[in-house]
């Protein structure tokens, strides 16, 4: 294959790319932060065009770089949501960051980058390409999540998620050597080759659990979830709402790469691991949040159980898994956007609050808003008939069906635990005690945002806007 | 009319009176009721059907993949529930148009009203046990939303919380018994799961998928011990209350026990837990309804002990108590929503609802007191009302039941019950309407309109009505009910008002005369009871949230405590027990090669490499020591290098392990010379735990990979079979670098070049911010040395400058062939030239520094990049090498390679890239003008503050 036709494949990738290092070389030599507004909405818009253009040129299975990068159904379902979220949380956040003076030119610019890397991520057909993508996305998080350096809570956030991020690849980097030393190749193609033909040997084995150990901390599944609240609450808003979205996606996006790509053969193998994952993840993000006062913090915990329950679609080893998993962070995407949102609202004298108690009759006071937030939260939670119970219901019974039942009896426990938390956020909207006015000034887009995701949570329940039967087309070409 | 209609109706008509309530609030109310209305017409359409035993259905595919239809069919039980709901709506919406004052937000209340009663109506209308779950949910959700906008909630906040975490965690729970169900019956189907008895009770699941389902049953209908939320949530208006909390939402569990009978039903469990449950919430209801005040309250506690009741005859299994389940489930729905209503009625004319404070209404109210007096008769079992009936029949069934292998004490159980139920409902009557008239009423009582009594009074009249004609009025409702929850040809039975002398009788007697004996003791028992200690469930529950969320609080702090330690910890222990199960279970397979032998020098750097590895740990406070030990190591690490023939390598890493020493040398500078001891005996005793484990498991599976092939034959064996054919040298790892894996290095020196331009811009950004000034006013922790340039080290260094280089030059030319090559060359050169620096001083070095390091290092990746587009000259791909051999007379012949030439520009990066870059660091130390003159020149007449007020 000429080296046209490899370019051909991923020219999204590079138009993004180029775009970035265009803005960067731009940002350097012309009015710097000043143009930060513009470049947003430039990045904004660039991300949702190349969204558009990947669903509209999406024909079958295309491979580039012998095998190292696939485009397929999956890797194009991804990339199409990773660039959508990305694409929505950097709108929303433009007013927040400008308001507060935290608006670099550099931050459109990293997220352009790190999305670059998701995109790679998701297409990964080899550990290289993996590894290369997972670094991409994972220096510009670095960044991104010490943006705000003159706050010693965001620069030590950061810091401790590089320093463990660090680890996590190097345990990575580690497995994938003992992989390809026990595969005799770095193409996922030829890995299940070696995984089908016999036993798993010890150092494939080991280099499975060392590619697994690292993965589950991008995903931030326990326990390699530590470094999740503290980001979570010391990174600015926008950029946790960032964080929440696109890369998990991504990072689930890889999971399931790796896991049926590369090890398909041996399900065996990994099937206990992710489902003790998974078990772990969801019910300490159970119980952690109830404790949590701090809504970011609140929403880290409320992710690890939500990576916990798209982790049980990966555990129960087959298609409609995969499908259920899609679905899952697909819906689990969607909540976040609209309640990042409402976070990003909520404020007191032009000072972030982040405090679920200043929500205390806050219903009286924004009716349509509260009953938004009320939707999302019943979405998180998973009660029907919301979109979120049909995510979760996907995941139970693939989890089910993959012969994973306790596995889907505990989540059935978890989610009952997790539903607490979100309703006594409701709670607090509906009654509460009356106290310090809490200010929610929306801009047209943070409200669109939350409207629209609210409204997806409910008119989804009709036929889920045909995600479901992407899904299953996306999940087919990756297990088969 | 279409089932999806009937469902759907309510939902499509919510939003009507929302619109119409700006049209007033007659417009409004009207508009509800006709929808509720139109549905209920829809409804009775079907009823020949039904009762002909041919159910209703309509069905729509909607998400078949998951196994969520849109399935709908009405059967007897259906067909009774959907009555229930859309007529006693119907009448709630009369009530409640009267009820509601002006400043209600009456739009809102009858749009969620509606919401709740599509929600109901879809749940017993369902054929899709996920659909089921949907609209379980959904009502939920209704309730909660039409009691969230009620305004005026003084203390009823708590109670509306705990209702929805309590019934909505239910409902939660019931999706896993969903699950297993309808994966063992093959389908999600009611219709189909309803035939599956066997294979459902056989499964070694069915116990979990029971438990699971009677969680949410049990939560909806609160059953204890779930029972505290039903009375916490009576701070809703009495409409609310009438319709979700007696009629129909608490029934929604009962319906799906009902409705689950046929394949659950039967088994020890099945009776055991519902049977229990329903008798024991049965009890304690009776008995705490009698001790409350708030009419509200009683009400309350008496649903949840009638709610037991029935949960208890659907427990009890046989065909003929669930007949007599369905019977009550119609009486208690008629003769409680009534009492609700009268209560509700007082509340609005008294401004009341405290027992105490009231008495002697029947003058002030005489039609309230015939509509409620009426009710609680049947409540409390009195003949001839409808209540007396279904009791009746109860006891009946209780005393032919054994339960835990004893015949009588169901029996006895059920009679305290009912002694206590009658007891109550004559005290609802007594010190409510009887009594002498009180001078103390809030405001003056009166009969409320008629508007207000026509709806209790409709449901009073079926309460008679059906208590003398049961037959006639509830006999093929309940017979086609009962068929569908038993799902077989039910035995003979009749609903009539005398069964003759029979247990039941006594039993009936007993508790009626022991109420009326155990109302007129009233005072002293009530005394005991509020002096005896009794568990309060909702200050249960409230602890036990608290202690819920002490542990999650703990839990946290523990795992998340902010330290960087423990996070490690955390990550490290999880990767070893993750390879702890991979080596235990995977597996091993035989060693395949031979481990070398190790001669005694092997053992003393393995030692020597340990013990420095391990001062470094016990030694870790003091910095400089630490430093030296590390040192240590990494002389130990090129020591084996070498001792493995790894000549190239050991170079490498003895010159990078002195730059990287010179570099932290340079750092501590700037730190205390000892780390502080924060740590815990504990705390380091599980670090040493930690680390000796996993460097032993490191250690292990190193030795387990490296004793056994992999899977491919390494490929040392081509670099060394075409190093010296393809790339003209006989080092082979100098021509993997140069040649062979050529245009990797190329990048990396450019890398190199990046990192040491980046240092330097951040360098240059923090000296020009406000950390300049702190660096210069740094005061040191101990006195500077006297002489800052030795003169012995000067005048080594000088003199060792051009051997050093010389060497660097010799290292660069031999590398192709011999150990060597530009990379090490370059760090050489690099490291003479920094001693310069520490030596003379940095502003003299500086001094005399005329090249920018920049402009080396950009030379060095200029000279790379041009040997390899030289290749393209001559049509081959970059970076392909040549070599040959130049035959000049009087020298050997010489070989000239353009590998040379890159190792050329790696070595000149490789020192732009070091000097650049320690050099940046070093002038966080360096203060202006103070170039010391004379660096050799040391005069030992000057003091030696002024020596240190001009060196750096």
């Amino acid at each position: 294959m000429s080296i046209q036709a490899d370019l051909n494949v991923i020219l999204p990738e590079i138009v993004l790319a180029i775009f970035a290092m265009l803005a960067l070389l731009g940002g350097v030599y012309t009015r710097k932060d000043g143009a930060a507004p513009i470049l947003v909405w430039l990045t904004g818009l660039v991300m949702v065009v190349l969204a558009a253009w990947i669903a509209a040129n999406g024909e079958g299975t295309r491979i580039a770089f012998n095998g190292m990068f696939i485009d397929d159904g999956f890797a194009r379902f991804s990339k199409v949501a990773i660039l959508i979220a990305a694409a929505i949380v950097l709108v929303m956040s433009q007013d927040y960051m400008q308001r507060r003076g935290l608006l670099r030119f550099e931050f459109p610019i990293l997220v352009a980058l790190g999305t670059v890397g998701m995109m790679m991520m998701v297409s990964a057909g080899d550990l290289m390409a993996l590894y290369m993508g997972l670094e991409l996305q994972s220096l510009s998080l670095y960044v991104i999540a010490a943006l705000r350096r003159d706050s010693v809570k965001s620069t030590e956030a950061g810091l401790k998620y590089f320093v463990l991020g660090a680890l996590s690849s190097g345990m990575l980097l580690y497995g994938a050597s003992l992989v390809y030393g026990y595969a005799g190749t770095t193409l996922f193609s030829g890995i299940i080759q070696t995984a089908l033909e016999g036993e798993v040997s010890i150092g494939l084995l080991f280099g499975l659990i060392f590619l697994i150990s690292g993965l589950a901390f991008k995903v931030s599944a326990v326990p390699f979830h530590m470094w999740t609240p503290d980001v979570y609450e010391g990174s600015p808003t926008p950029v946790t709402a960032y964080f929440a979205t696109a890369p998990k996606l991504a990072a689930m996006g890889l999971f399931a790469r790796v896991l049926f790509d590369a090890f398909g053969g041996a399900v065996g193998d990994w099937q206990q691991v992710i489902a003790v994952l998974s078990l772990f993840s969801m019910f300490l993000g159970a119980v952690g949040a109830i404790g949590q006062w701090e809504f970011k913090r609140l929403m880290a915990y409320s992710s690890i159980t939500h990576m916990g329950f798209a982790l049980m679609g990966l555990a129960a080893g087959n298609a409609f898994g995969v499908q259920a998993m899609l679905i899952y962070m697909a819906i689990y995407v969607t909540m976040n956007v609209g309640t990042f949102a409402f976070i990003l609202m909520m404020e007191r004298d032009g000072v972030p609050i982040t405090d679920i108690r200043a929500l205390n009759m806050y219903a009286r006071r924004e009716p349509g808003k509260a009953m938004a937030m009320l939707v999302l939260l019943f979405s998180l939670a998973g009660v029907p008939p919301f979109l979120g119970f049909f995510g979760k219901l996907y995941v139970l019974r693939a989890a089910y069906e993959g012969g994973l039942v306790w596995l889907a009896v505990a989540g059935v426990i978890a989610s009952v635990i997790a539903a607490f938390y979100y309703l006594r956020i409701v709670y607090y909207m509906y009654f509460g005690e009356e106290g310090e006015v809490l200010e929610t000034n929306s801009t047209p887009v943070l409200w669109g945002a939350l409207m629209v995701s609210a409204a997806v949570m409910l008119l989804g329940i009709v036929n889920m806007f045909g995600v479901e039967t992407a899904a299953a087309s996306a999940a087919a070409t990756l297990v088969n | 009319m279409s089932l999806f209609l009937i469902a759907a109706l309510p939902f499509l008509g919510a939003m009507l009176p929302a619109i119409l309530i700006r049209a007033g609030r007659n417009a409004s109310a009207s508009a509800t009721g006709s929808v509720t209305l139109l549905a209920l017409i829809g409804l009775l359409v079907h009823v020949p059907d039904v009762l002909a035993g041919r159910p209703v259905s309509a069905r729509i595919d909607w998400l078949p993949s998951l196994g969520l239809n849109a399935n709908f069919y009405l059967d007897g039980l259906g067909l009774l529930f959907a009555s229930l709901i859309l007529g006693i709506g119907l009448l709630i919406i009369i009530y409640a148009r009267f009820y509601l004052s002006r400043q209600d937000p009456m739009g809102q209340f009858y749009a969620y009203l509606l919401l709740f009663q599509g929600a109901m109506v879809g749940i017993v209308l369902s054929d899709n046990i996920l659909l089921l779950l949907v609209f379980w949910e959904l009502t939920s959700l209704s309730s909660f939303l039409l009691i969230g906008y009620w305004r005026h909630l003084p203390e009823g906040r708590q109670g509306a919380r705990m209702a929805l975490a309590v019934t909505a965690g239910g409902g939660l729970a019931m999706i896993g018994g969903m699950l297993i169900l309808g994966n063992i019956a093959g389908s999600y189907d009611l219709s189909v799961i309803l035939t599956q008895k066997a294979a459902i009770q056989d499964s070694p699941l069915y116990l979990t998928a029971l438990i699971l389902i009677l969680l949410g049953c049990f939560t909806k209908s609160a059953q204890f011990p779930f029972h505290f939320w039903l009375p916490h949530a009576m701070a809703a208006p009495t409409p609310v209350s009438a319709y979700l909390h007696s009629a129909t939402m608490v029934k929604a569990g009962l319906f799906l026990m009902a409705r689950m009978w046929p394949v659950l039903a039967g088994t020890d469990a099945w009776f055991y837990i519902v049977a229990s449950t329903g008798l024991v919430t049965m009890v304690l209801g009776a008995v705490i309804a009698l001790f409350k005040d708030d009419l509200k309250a009683l009400l309350a506690f008496s649903t949840v002990s009638h709610l037991g009741l029935i949960t208890m005859l659907l427990g009890i299994g046989t065909p003929l108590a669930a007949v007599v389940a369905v019977f009550h489930i119609i009486n208690h729905a008629t003769f409680k929503a009534a009492l609700f209503m009268t209560a509700g009625i007082i509340d609005h004319s008294v401004h009341t609802r405290d027992i105490r404070s009231l008495g002697g209404l029947r003058r002030l109210m005489p039609v309230t007191f015939v509509l409620a007096t009426l009710a609680a008769l049947s409540m409390a079992g009195v003949p001839p009302l409808n209540g007396f009936l279904s009791k009746e029949m109860m006891l009946e069934e209780v005393a032919h039941t054994h339960w835990i292998t004893s015949p009588w004490l169901l029996m006895a159980v059920v009679t305290f019950g009912a002694l206590f139920s009658a007891a109550y409902s004559f005290r609802y009557i007594a010190h409510v309407f009887l009594g002498p008239v009180r001078r103390d009423y809030p405001i003056k009582p009166h009969d409320p309109n008629f508007g207000m009594w026509v709806s209790p009074a409709i449901l009073v009249v079926l309460v008679v009505a059906i208590g003398l004609f049961p037959m006639a009025i509830a006999g093929d409702l309940v017979a086609v009910a009962a068929g569908a929850v038993t799902g077989q040809a039910l035995p003979p039975y009749e609903l009539k008002l005398w069964h003759g002398v029979s247990p039941a009788l006594f039993m009936s007697i007993i508790a009626l005369g022991g109420g009326v004996i155990l109302l007129a003791l009233y005072a002293p028992v009530n005394r005991l009871w509020l002096a005896a200690r009794r568990p309060e469930a909702k200050a249960i529950y409230d602890a036990g949230i608290a202690a819920i969320e002490r542990f999650s609080r703990w839990l946290t702090d523990l795992l998340h405590d902010g330290a960087l330690s423990r996070y490690g910890a955390i990550f490290t222990v999880s990767i070893l027990a993750l390879a702890v199960w991979a080596w235990t279970t995977g597996v091993v397979g035989p060693q395949t090669r031979p481990a070398l032998e190790p001669g005694p020098i092997a053992y003393v750097g393995w030692v020597a490499l340990v013990a420095s590895a391990l001062s470094v740990a016990v030694f870790h406070h003091n910095r400089l020591l630490m430093l030296v030990l590390i040192g240590v190591s990494g002389l130990m690490v090129a020591m084996t290098f070498n001792y493995l023939s790894a000549p190239d390598l050991a170079l490498t890493q003895i010159s990078v392990e002195v730059v990287t020493i010179i570099l932290m040398l340079l750092a501590l500078n700037f730190m205390p010379q000892e780390s502080p001891r924060e740590s815990s005996f504990g705390r380091r005793a599980r670090d040493i735990t930690i680390s000796v484990g996993s460097g032993l498991g490191m250690g292990g599976l190193i030795y387990a990979i490296m004793t056994r092939g992999f899977a491919q034959p390494s490929i040392s064996e081509y670099h060394l079979a075409n190093a010296k054919t393809g790339g003209g040298g006989t080092n082979v790892v100098n021509v993997i670098l140069v040649d062979f894996r050529g245009f990797d290095t190329f990048g990396e020196i450019i890398v190199l070049g990046i990192a040491a331009i980046v240092i330097y811009a951040i360098t240059e950004s923090i000296l020009g911010s406000s950390v300049r000034a702190r660096l210069l006013n740094r005061v040191p922790n101990r006195p500077l040395a006297g002489d800052a340039h030795p003169m012995i080290m000067v005048v080594i260094t000088r003199v060792m400058m051009p051997l050093a280089l010389i060497v660097a030059a010799y290292i660069f030319f031999r590398g192709h062939n011999d150990p060597g090559g530009g990379f090490i060359a370059g760090l050489i050169a690099a490291i003479a030239i920094i001693m310069q620096y520490m030596a003379s001083g940095f502003g003299w070095a500086a001094e005399r520094q005329r090249l920018p390091y920049h402009a080396i290092i950009g030379s060095g990746v200029l000279i790379a990049a041009l040997t390899g587009v030289g290749a393209w000259f001559n049509q081959m791909p970059f970076l392909t090498s040549a070599f040959g051999y130049v035959h000049l007379s009087g020298l050997e012949p010489f070989e000239l390679a353009t590998a040379a030439l890159f190792d050329l520009g790696v070595f000149l990066a490789v020192v732009g890239a070091v000097l650049l870059a320690l050099e940046s660091l070093s002038r966080y130390a360096w203060q202006p003008n103070t170039v010391s003159e004379y660096p050799m020149d040391i005069n030992p007449a000057r003091e030696v503050g002024e020596t240190r007020g001009k060196e750096a």
